[in-house]
């Protein structure tokens, strides 16, 4: 008995190994061509849109990319920009694709002027969530076997974020992308320019995003806490830390909290930093504005005005249902429309009862960046997407109208801000872009270095015994010196 | 056997108060019972509703999503696909577990029948090694696989399963419980060469041994987040664990579906159930066979 | 006997190379690796590696060197650990061993055996980071207890911000995950030893405590060795469960940050290799003490009781 359990065991697992063997080669991929794509679609969707992808798709950027790699190896941390590549770029995914992935339905709608990718070339995508800096260490690794890499096998081009692009940028890891025909465009924000240059003023990538970050609010509890949910007059009461501290107050007296995360505000100070994390010398510099949150935070906390959860905790998105008793959370863009899965909820969300304004403190908040590998074999190609995705006004228009994104074009954005008829309906009908184009001005990215992430992300938690009264501000930042040391033993901690 | 078995029943049920044992027992049994279910129940249901459900609170009853669960999960094309991770974890666990136990038994048998000048050394430092935890030397392993050009394979996460010294150590206990030399000395009489004679009179005495160490090891392999996750990084190659690990911390930054996570779980525990099953039969028979021989 | 076997002496190798080839391959090598960076300074400094440059026992020195507020961290993490591994492995031998004894007696004649055997082992198939995942849903201020406990009291408790409620909760996720693998184990013991000893016993007129502490433990004491020895392995590679129930630095402040999890800190983001191997000479010393004093205890009781 046991024994023909073991064969049948040993066999099976024979033929799954074999299996596995055989099928690599067609399954290593999990974005193939257009061609192949746009065809699946369209038998699938027998509708308009599909056959128009299909046939549009490989034409266009067809034959400039003739000579170069077959396989397109991108890495990222999530799945956001892989979504709009595949829609607007790629054309591969019906652009009224939901959140969950849902295709093949007969109403899919494809980009019609999506340029393609060229025929016979495969897209890899390698997603490695960035928790505790794991896709920083996986983007290195790869970076680092480049040069010995097979032309397949290399990365061609990575996602960055704001707290540690300066790493990619400043190294020679990444390309000089006017090589290969891409430039700085007047249209383009500055500072997505500056943080993606190295110290010599070379850009080695480009951002498809602007994240000037708000205040977002619910509007109904703003009703009943200011009195008013017109993003001017909530403005007008929050429009520094005295009055915001007052209106906090004002929400627990009526069973509400200001914020669901103690780490809520941490990026409205520490992206305004006027100091680096790190002096010449690598010494640990606590920023005076890092000290200010703490002070702050520790006050939310002892007064009950914040929820004591992290800033991507459960009981924080929670607060994001209908049923939420939170009033503010802060963030771009992006935020809103990635992050805020709950408040979206067709059964349990709020939908529309949100609005942004400013906020007492004008800041940023991450933005992904596109940077060319060195190494990369499908150059061509790696240009055209960074050009599309900043200099196409239709892809980013595209962006602005479906993802409501902040796109990197000011031309675009301009458009939009100007257009009485544009409303972004998760907000109440609210023009988000008319209030970014604003705050965008006030952008300054500045005394970045190549530790941020880690140091950004670690400093509330690790305070959090000492919001909560369990531990002193001296352990606090016991604690967090020890973190800074085995996380970077460059850094000399005070 | 059996027989024995009555006469010690007659024995003992003349003995004091096996009601309130029994009572006691049970109760016992019962309260560990609902102990061990409750989260495969909670599981269940959870695998049963959306993700604003789950959000906004625990539930009882099962809700009316789970087909919707499944086929998000099934078909998911933002992740790596899941039938095919159950594949893959498949392959690892089953070729790693059955060279576990094999090897294991192996070696065991190796030091326990032969005498050689080497035998002792070879135990002492077998027990020596067995308490160092395997993370202890994973920056090394990872910076040989990569001299070896090995990463990214199955190789080294089924290969050193052939050395477990735990698994080693208790099929050096059990052989030395319930092999008698003689046997060997018998086959050997009769013209058995070495390495038969293990296939064919010690494995088949080794059975609930082999069955209990081939469920752990396993269930070990089928759970294993760590090396996997250090090792694979095609994604057409993940296991069960790295997906699900990945999923997971996808709902830190975006919107994520924890309805799919609980279904992807419970898809996870649905083959080691099935062999667990299977072979929880022979473990049960084993243990009993083990007795005997005794 | 003695001399017959001689002349297989060359058997007794070749059963055994496979183990030591493939244990010399995938951990010798990269142990000693790992060991001879412990006295380097070298680590990943964002793209750049620093190092490897002789720096004695420094990366020792550092581990050892207290914090601004006095803590040791290495101290505490050894702390953590035993304190997290006592806590689950003392119920998770005691219910085993009465589990084991239920099902193996004559007397009790439990029915439907089969089911609970199979229960009970039910929970170590789930995988770890699966059960911390059910177990943090479970517990949190929005889960179900909570919501229980806010009906009666009116507020929530943060059990994962609380030190002893924290470490009970590892804890018991470890009893619960491994109680009846342990059980299993027992129950293989158990059956092995031999049923005329216990008719022998009772014929005797032993009482059933008697039976058990002069025939089932000294017997079972090869297989508790082995129970204990895995179990402490395994409890020194505490990991994914408090680090998904507690977060990676094993909140609250660090009191259920266990030495692998230390070990991790190092290894995950930008790798240390030089502290990271410290610590780990450090993790294989510890290991060796406990797993000597475990073992030797144990041996010597076994021994005392009478058996051979």
């Amino acid at each position: 008995m046991k024994k023909r359990i073991l064969t049948a065991l040993l066999a099976s697992a024979m033929i799954l190994s074999a299996a596995s063997c055989g099928e690599k080669a067609a399954e290593d991929t999990t974005t193939t061509a257009p061609a192949a794509g746009g065809d699946a679609a369209a038998t699938d969707a027998p509708a308009a849109g599909g056959d128009a992808a299909a046939t549009d798709a490989p034409a266009a950027g067809g034959d400039a990319a003739a000579e170069e790699g077959k396989v397109l190896n991108i890495h990222a941390w999530n799945e956001e920009f892989k979504g709009f590549f595949e829609k607007y770029y790629a054309g591969t995914k019906p652009v009224n694709a939901g959140a969950d992935g849902e295709e093949g339905t007969a109403d899919d709608v494809y980009y019609d002027k999506a340029p393609g990718i060229p025929e016979g070339v495969e897209v890899v995508w390698t997603i490695t969530p960035s928790d505790g800096g794991a896709y920083q260490t996986k983007v290195d690794e790869m970076l680092k076997a480049q040069e010995t890499a097979a032309a397949d096998d290399k990365v061609d081009f990575f996602l960055a974020e704001a707290d540690y692009i300066l790493k990619y940028a400043g190294s020679d890891k990444t390309l000089d992308v006017s090589t290969i025909g891409v430039t700085q465009a007047d249209t383009m924000y500055n500072y997505t320019a500056q943080a993606a240059s190295d110290a010599n003023g070379k850009m080695k990538g480009v951002s498809f995003q602007c994240c000037p970050s708000a205040l977002i609010y619910r509007r109904s509890i703003a009703k009943e806490v200011i009195g008013s949910d017109d993003p001017a007059d909530v403005q007008a009461a929050l429009s520094d830390w005295t009055k915001f501290e007052e209106v906090a107050a004002k929400a627990k007296d009526l069973g509400y909290y200001m914020t669901a995360s103690y780490a809520e505000t941490y990026r409205t100070f520490s992206n305004n930093a006027t100091e680096a994390w790190v002096d010449a010398d690598n010494n640990l510099v606590i920023p005076g504005v890092v000290k200010e949150y703490i002070a702050q935070a520790k006050k939310f906390m002892d007064n009950g005005w914040t929820l004591p959860d992290g800033i991507w905790g459960d009981e924080k998105n929670a607060q994001m249902f209908a049923g939420g008793k939170t009033m503010c959370f802060f963030g771009p863009a992006w935020y809103y429309n990635f992050s805020m899965g709950n408040a979206q909820d067709p059964d349990a969300g709020c939908f529309g009862d949100w609005a942004i304004c400013q906020g007492p403190q004008a800041h940023f908040w991450g933005g992904t960046w596109l940077l060319a590998a060195t190494g990369t074999d499908n150059p061509t190609l790696v240009a055209d997407i960074m050009n599309a995705f900043t200099i196409n006004e239709d892809i980013c228009s595209a962006l602005v109208q479906n993802e409501k994104q902040f796109s990197n074009n000011t031309t675009v954005n301009q458009k939009f801000a100007d257009d009485p008829n544009y409303g972004n309906a998760f907000l109440g009908g609210q023009n988000d872009t008319a209030i970014f184009v604003e705050l965008a001005k006030n952008i300054k990215f500045e005394n970045s270095t190549i530790y941020d992430q880690l140091l950004n992300e670690g400093l509330p938690g690790q305070f959090l015994g000492y919001f909560e009264g369990t531990a002193t501000e001296e352990e606090a930042y016991a604690a967090f010196y020890q973190y800074v040391n085995e996380n970077y033993p460059a850094i000399v901690t005070p | 056997m059996a027989k024995t078995r009555e006469i010690n029943e007659e024995v003992k049920a003349e003995g004091s108060k096996p009601i309130i044992g029994r009572i006691l027992s049970y109760t016992f049994l019962a309260f560990i019972t609902v102990l061990c279910l409750f989260a495969f129940y909670m599981l269940i249901i959870n695998a049963t509703r959306s993700n604003a459900q789950l959000q906004a609170g625990f539930e009882v009853f099962p809700r009316e999503n789970f087909f919707n669960n499944f086929k998000k999960a099934w078909n998911d094309e933002s992740i790596p696909s899941i039938p095919r991770a159950l594949l893959n974890s498949f392959t690892v666990a089953g070729l790693s577990s059955l060279l576990c136990t094999y090897c294991s038994a192996l070696t065991a048998y190796g030091i326990h029948v032969y005498d050689f000048k080497l035998k002792k050394p070879a135990f002492t430092f077998i027990m020596v090694i067995m308490t160092i935890p395997t993370q202890v030397s994973a920056v090394g392993f990872i910076q040989l696989l990569y001299k070896i050009d090995l990463m990214d394979n199955y190789a080294p996460l089924i290969i050193p399963s052939i050395a477990a010294p735990a698994v080693f150590f208790y099929m050096k206990q059990y052989i030395e419980s319930v092999l008698p030399l003689e046997v060997i000395e018998a086959a050997r009489v009769d013209g058995s060469n070495e390495f038969r004679t293990f296939n064919t009179i010690a494995l088949p005495m080794l059975r609930p041994a082999m069955a209990v160490q081939l469920i752990f090891s396993f269930v070990s392999s089928w759970n294993n987040l760590f090396t996997p996750n250090l090792i694979l990084s095609t994604q057409s190659k993940l296991t069960v664990p790295v997906v699900l690990s990945l999923l997971r911390s996808k709902m830190n930054s975006q919107m994520g579906d924890l309805g799919e996570i609980y279904m992807i779980i419970l898809l996870s525990i649905i083959p080691v159930v099935i062999v667990y099953f299977f072979v929880s039969k022979n473990i049960i028979q084993g243990v009993t066979l083990g007795s005997v021989k005794g | 006997m003695k001399k017959k076997s001689i002349s297989y002496a060359k058997w007794g190798y070749i059963f055994i190379i496979p183990f030591f080839l493939v244990y010399f391959i995938c951990s010798i090598i990269p142990l000693l690796s790992t060991f001879y960076y412990s006295f380097f300074e070298y680590y990943e400094n964002g793209l750049d590696v620093i190092g490897p440059t002789f720096a004695g026992f420094d990366n020792y020195i550092a581990l050892f060197t207290p914090t601004k507020s006095g803590n040791i961290k290495l101290l505490d993490c050894t702390y953590n650990t035993m304190i997290m591994w006592i806590m689950g492995a003392v119920p998770q031998i005691v219910v085993a061993m009465v589990l084991a004894l239920i099902f193996t007696s004559t007397r009790l004649k439990i029915k439907g055996q089969r089911f609970f055997k199979t229960v009970i082992y039910m929970p170590n198939l789930i995988m770890a980071s699966a059960f911390a995942m059910l177990m943090f849903t479970l517990f949190s201020n929005v889960g179900p207890v909570n919501q229980i406990i806010q009906g009666i009291t009116g507020e929530t408790f943060n059990f994962f911000r609380n030190t002893w409620s924290a470490r009970t909760l590892v804890a018991f996720v470890n009893f619960l995950m491994w109680f009846g693998n342990t059980t299993i184990l027992f129950m293989a013991g158990i059956m092995g030893i031999d049923q005329s000893l216990f008719e022998a016993a009772s014929i005797d007129g032993a009482t059933s405590t008697q039976v058990f502490f002069k025939v089932t433990l000294p017997l079972l004491m090869p297989i508790i060795v082995y129970t204990l020895i895995t179990a402490l392995i395994g409890g020194l590679q505490m990991f994914d469960v408090p680090q998904l129930l507690c977060g990676g630095s094993g909140d609250p402040n660090g009191t259920t940050c266990t030495l692998v999890m230390y070990l991790n800190s190092f290894l995950s983001g930008y790798r240390n290799y030089g502290m990271a191997g410290a610590l780990s000479v450090i993790l294989f010393i510890i290991t060796g003490i406990l797993s000597f004093i475990v073992y030797r205890s144990l041996v010597t009781d076994e021994s005392k009781g009478g058996k051979k």
